[in-house]
């Protein structure tokens, strides 16, 4: 099997283009106030003209439908019955939200990594394989070789294998295709802005016995204590450097204040019309 | 070098037709970017679309792009055959791959979108 290891994006940057990348940490949420949250976002980053990103967690745990998977696929699997479901505006494969870090980044149109979609997965995806690599991990980003060969028609999105997702070699029965899936992202291409989400996932979730039951960093990237979040801190100071510029931490401050325009985006995502659209 | 088709800077043409409707599609640099293409969703003939707005989107394996409206008006006729030919979209993406064509409200907005030239500069010179 042939990988491309550490990949970066096509396009190289100039200084001109470099900028800082600024990261928010958010509290637990609900599927709907993520997702307005995150567009928001994207409205911010078009404004200021600046990459910004957005990383959290769900409460209660959630599944995130991509933009155009039917929602009658949630009703084949018996283990997601109950389940809190919202529909992403981005595209790809059902997530089970609850034991990953999931992130947003909002990149504006005219920055170079905007203008093709791997572009952007490079970037973000490359950042963490150079991480993981540096720390001795077998992984790398699926080449289109691999990509072509496992079907992309999986309802979930760790079960699929699409160019650029990061995989770990790993002797333990699912490491088929590649090895274990531990980062895969999707887009939503507005006019003005690309807003890239992506789940990382940190360990196997303790409810998902069959179905979904993937294998994360704490069990694949052998952690101190099985804490993952020196890795994550390796990946967002790399991720800046390949921005070309300094990691700008907004400590403290949340995109899930009381902001009317979120609160109205999160009634809309939460809305029938809006998760069974398809 | 095609002079009577126009860009909207989020990558739709629009071409005047004799009958004055506008045909709209996507530009070659647009399909060539999204790759493997996977599944559309078109307006309905009747519905009214706004310029700048989305009026459609587009999956490729990884990503959902918004189709925008280069002019306002009201969809005069979909390809409906698209959506099961998506390759069609990037085998001739100003011929067989037209997505809708708009009675526009006001024929004078085509001339406010990008002539070639400026489009070939916003794409860096690779639109065909």
């Amino acid at each position: 099997m042939t990988r491309q290891q550490w990949a970066m994006p096509s396009v190289k940057l100039s200084e001109s283009d470099y900028c800082e990348l600024t990261v928010w940490r958010d509290p637990p949420a609900s599927g709907p106030l993520n997702m307005a949250a995150d567009e928001a976002l994207a409205r911010v980053a078009e404004q200021s003209d600046k990459p910004l990103m957005r990383l959290y967690s769900w409460h209660p745990h959630t599944i995130s439908l991509g933009g155009f998977q039917a929602f009658s696929e949630t009703e084949g699997l018996a283990e997601l019955v109950g389940w809190p479901i919202v529909r992403r505006p981005s595209g790809g494969g059902a997530i089970v939200h609850g034991s990953d870090l999931t992130y947003c980044v909002a990149l504006p149109a005219m920055h170079p990594w905007a203008r093709r979609p791997e572009d952007l997965y490079a970037a973000v995806h490359g950042a963490l394989v150079e991480e993981l690599c540096h720390r001795g991990v077998a992984a790398a980003m699926v080449d289109a070789e691999l990509a072509a060969r496992v079907p992309d028609d999986s309802f979930l999105c760790f079960n699929r294998r699409a160019f650029g997702d990061v995989v770990i070699a790993a002797a333990v029965a699912e490491a088929v295709a590649g090895g274990c899936k531990v980062l895969g992202s999707a887009q939503r291409r507005l006019a003005g802005v690309v807003l890239q989400h992506g789940s990382l996932l940190l360990r196997r979730h303790p409810l998902m016995a069959r179905t979904g039951s993937h294998a994360g960093l704490s069990e694949l990237a052998n952690v101190e204590g099985g804490d993952p979040s020196e890795v994550v801190e390796g990946w967002l100071r790399r991720l800046a450097t390949r921005f070309g510029g300094p990691l700008t931490e907004m400590a403290n401050v949340s995109w899930l204040a009381d902001d009317p325009d979120i609160l109205r985006q999160a009634t809309r995502y939460s809305s029938d019309d809006w998760l069974r659209r398809r | 070098m095609e002079q009577s088709r126009r860009y909207a800077k989020s990558h739709e043409w629009a071409r005047r037709e004799d009958d004055g409707t506008v045909t709209v599609g996507v530009s070659a640099y647009a399909v060539e970017a999204l790759t493997d293409l996977v599944f559309m969703q078109l307006p309905e003939v009747g519905a009214m679309v706004e310029a700048g707005e989305s009026f459609g989107e587009i999956e490729s394996v990884k990503a959902v792009s918004d189709l925008y409206a280069p002019v306002s008006g009201e969809v005069v006729a979909v390809n409906a055959e698209l959506p099961g030919r998506l390759e069609t979209l990037g085998e001739d993406p100003y011929g067989s791959g037209w997505i809708i064509r708009i009675q526009p409200a006001d024929a004078g907005q085509l001339e406010t979108l990008l002539d070639q030239a400026a489009y070939d500069a916003l794409v860096g010179g690779d639109a065909h």
